[in-house]
């Protein structure tokens, strides 16, 4: 599945990899609410700006976040591609019914630039850190233990599960299943049918292999109280300068966005 | 159905993420309230693998197709831990496919979570209200409701979002009536959600009823 594409690049050296997945975790998601907040075009430049210096310093390749962009990039186009045409009143140019508005155009211009940014400081953060780091250092910032534990635990049999849905539905093929042609805009009942007890089978499967897991968890002291000793070879990770510098950038960057936001629509 | 980064005003991402905040906190209590809530967990999270699979599954309406929610079936089965449950599919579908996103996650896990959650106590009313209903009409009606309602309130909530915050130029009264008449072009689709909710569930009860009483009920 695509999830391990995404750990693909984790072992790149750059100083956005060895920045603690806990400062990096509180920067990245300051700077994202503070590009959330962008309304002014001048800010737009500075944003993206960021983003692509971020980036570079991630040493991720640019083909990682062209296949990622691809799919979101193609959802967003088909809510904001109506803006130029529907929204503001300077037209810009017309050809018959179909006009170009410069408000629309900028309203344009600022989700896509605000979806781009975001969306690459969300790809800077999981390219570099490791998804077993990133939730460890949720926990380490108050996430709750039961979230913890369902998280890592549906992560752990994400891959499995969707393995087990994938031979089922070969199965189904194999036995005709897709294979008769249905009447055009009717939706065929028994198709349906057929799908509720594919995905109902696929929850039976999983609850009871659930059952033989939790069995497995207890044996190895799942849910009692949790030894004070530490596993042989965990080692608290030190924060360093650079993680320091990066953080205490990131964090200026981010109030300095929000400061400037608040200053332009003051003015 | 998922509101992506960059759309929404940055208060009303930050008004997601506190009612997401406040709803997980009232689910994490109810779970809690169990003799053995860390029982419940690996059932829980299993399950919340499955739906995350299960809900790439199309349903064929030639010439198109029509993805499912399953938010309310979700509720159905999860209980209390449908709106975990939504969180971190949501949370995966952010990581994995870029659907959604992270600023967004709360304001998309109140649009599919609380629904959820109501869908949950719509299905408990098969036990009093549905008690008068012959055979298992009273636990299908129910299930068609938790997934028709499940999945009309979050289409209210996407269209209400993103109407009003997209700087449209639109008035009130259009916004208004395009809400209106998006919210009536999705009845057709908590119909057709609604009936795949109680067929499936009428499979659960017939093959394996106590996934129906189980997980995440006090």
């Amino acid at each position: 599945m695509i999830l391990s594409h995404q750990e693909a690049y984790i072992q790149l050296a750059s100083p956005i990899h060895h920045w603690l997945p806990r400062q990096k975790l509180i920067s990245l998601f300051a700077l994202m609410f503070a590009f959330a907040a962008v309304r002014h075009l001048a800010l737009l430049l500075p944003m993206l700006a960021v983003t692509t210096i971020l980036y570079g310093l991630s040493q991720l390749p640019v083909s990682f976040l062209g296949q990622r962009l691809r799919y979101p990039g193609l959802f967003i186009l088909t809510v904001v591609l109506v803006l130029p045409l529907a929204s503001g009143e300077t037209v810009l140019w017309q050809w018959g019914w179909l006009t170009v508005r410069q408000e629309g155009l900028q309203s344009m211009g600022l989700v896509l630039g605000r979806f781009l940014s975001i969306l690459t400081l969300g790809f800077i953060l999981l390219g570099t850190t490791p998804f077993l780091s990133l939730i460890k250092a949720m926990r380490s910032l108050g996430l709750p233990a039961i979230l913890t534990d369902m998280t890592l635990l549906a992560y752990r049999y994400l891959y499995e599960i969707a393995d087990t849905l994938a031979t089922m539905q070969q199965a189904m093929r194999l036995r005709g299943f897709g294979q008769t042609r249905q009447r055009r805009l009717r939706l065929d009942g028994r198709v349906q049918q057929q799908l509720a007890s594919l995905i109902g089978t696929l929850l039976i499967r999983s609850y009871e292999r659930s059952e033989r897991v939790y069995k497995a968890m207890r044996l190895r002291g799942y849910g009692t109280p949790q030894s004070p000793v530490k596993p042989a070879g965990t080692r608290q990770q030190v924060p360093d300068k650079t993680g320091w510098a990066l953080t205490g950038t990131t964090l200026a960057l981010a109030v300095g966005f929000v400061v400037a936001e608040v200053v332009l629509s003051g003015l | 159905m998922h509101i992506p980064d960059g759309i929404l005003p940055v208060q009303v991402s930050a008004g997601g993420y506190a009612i997401a905040g406040l709803a997980t906190w009232y689910s994490l209590r109810q779970i809690n309230r169990k003799s053995d809530p860390t029982a419940e967990i690996p059932k829980a999270s299993l399950l919340t693998a499955a739906f995350f699979v299960g809900s790439s599954i199309y349903i064929p309406i030639p010439p198109t197709s029509i993805h499912l929610i399953l938010n309310g079936l979700m509720g159905v089965v999860l209980g209390y831990f449908a709106f975990p449950a939504i969180l971190i599919g949501l949370f995966f579908q952010a990581l994995i496919i870029g659907h959604g996103g992270l600023t967004t996650l709360g304001v998309n896990a109140t649009m599919m979570g609380i629904p959820a959650l109501l869908a949950y106590h719509i299905f408990q009313l098969r036990h009093s209200l549905g008690r008068s209903l012959p055979g298992t009409w009273g636990t299908g009606l129910f299930a068609f409701l938790g997934g028709a309602l499940g999945l009309g309130l979050a289409a209210l909530v996407f269209f209400v979002l993103v109407i009003t915050t997209i700087p449209s130029g639109f008035d009130a009264a259009t916004e208004q009536a395009a809400i209106t008449a998006l919210s009536i072009a999705h009845i057709p689709l908590m119909v057709i959600e609604g009936t795949f909710t109680a067929t499936l569930v009428l499979f659960l009860q017939r093959v394996k009823p106590e996934l129906l009483e189980g997980v995440g009920k006090p």
